[in-house]
This record gives C-alpha cells, structure tokens and sequence, in this order.
C-alpha cells in the first residue's frame, strides 16, 4: 500500500509531467519561444529533483536503467503490480 | 453537382462552396495554469481549456 506522502509525490509527479508533454508539443511548434522554453527546464527540474526524491524513498519508478539501484536490492520487484495501485 | 479540376463534386448543401477549408491561428504562449490545475483541465494553455458544455454551445 502506498503511504500518504508516497501518493502526494507521485501525484506532484504526474502533474509536473503532464506540464511538460503540454509545453513540448507547444515548442514543437514555436521552438523560439523563450518563455515556454523558461517555464518548460522550470517544470523539466522540478519533476527530475522530485523523481530523484522519489526513488531514493519508494525505489525507481523505471526501469531498464533508467535509475542506478541506491541499495543492494533490486527494488523494482518490489514496486506494486500496477493493478494494486490505490492513488 | 459542380466540376472542380476537371472531376464532378456532389457537395450536401447543393450550393457552390468548397468542402472545406481551415484557418488555424498560431497560438501565443502568455501563461498557463498551475500544473495541479492544468492536469485537473486536461490542459495547461487557459485558451484551450474548451470543454464542451451543451447549454452554453445551445445558447440556453
């Protein structure tokens, strides 16, 4: 089960992400625009310095290398099957 | 019925006018929603924030 502030970061997460799909597909078509571009690294920082938070807690939330194991264990199996997630 | 580049075009409002045609003006980026908020509206841009509301569309 995942505890109240594992769901409040994963959530903080999401929404970061969701900020920056939106602002790319923007700067797909206005790659000059400083300002998207400004708030586009803000989003982009903030979901990395999160994530890294994250994973030091709960464990990776990828896989396939994207995160180097913090332990002696690979966490990844321990992570909840995606159908015993409770947000 | 009406010719148009050498082909016969049946269009549904019988009259003369093309099928269609688009104009899609360039968005400009000014500031968008909080990102708590954008991912509740399913956008962060407040100018596309459009969600289909029946009374409103039908001038209730």
């Amino acid at each position: 089960m995942m505890d109240a502030n594992q769901v409040a970061l994963i959530k903080k997460i999401m929404e970061l992400d969701f900020a920056c799909i939106d602002l790319n597909l923007y700067l797909d078509t206005h790659p000059d625009d400083q300002k998207a571009l400004r708030d586009y690294n803000y989003y982009s920082q903030q979901s990395r310095s999160l994530k890294t938070q994250y994973e030091q807690l709960y464990g990776p939330l990828m896989s396939f290398g994207e995160t180097p194991s913090q332990c002696n264990r690979f966490r990844w199996v321990d992570d909840p099957w995606p159908w015993e997630i409770q947000y | 019925m009406y010719e148009y580049n050498g082909f016969y075009i049946q269009s549904y409002d019988a009259g003369q006018k093309g099928l269609a045609e688009a104009y899609i003006p360039m968005q400009k980026y000014i500031s968008s929603y909080p990102p708590e908020q954008g991912l509740r509206r399913g956008t962060i841009f407040p100018e596309l924030d459009k969600p289909y509301i029946e009374e409103k569309a039908r001038g209730y």
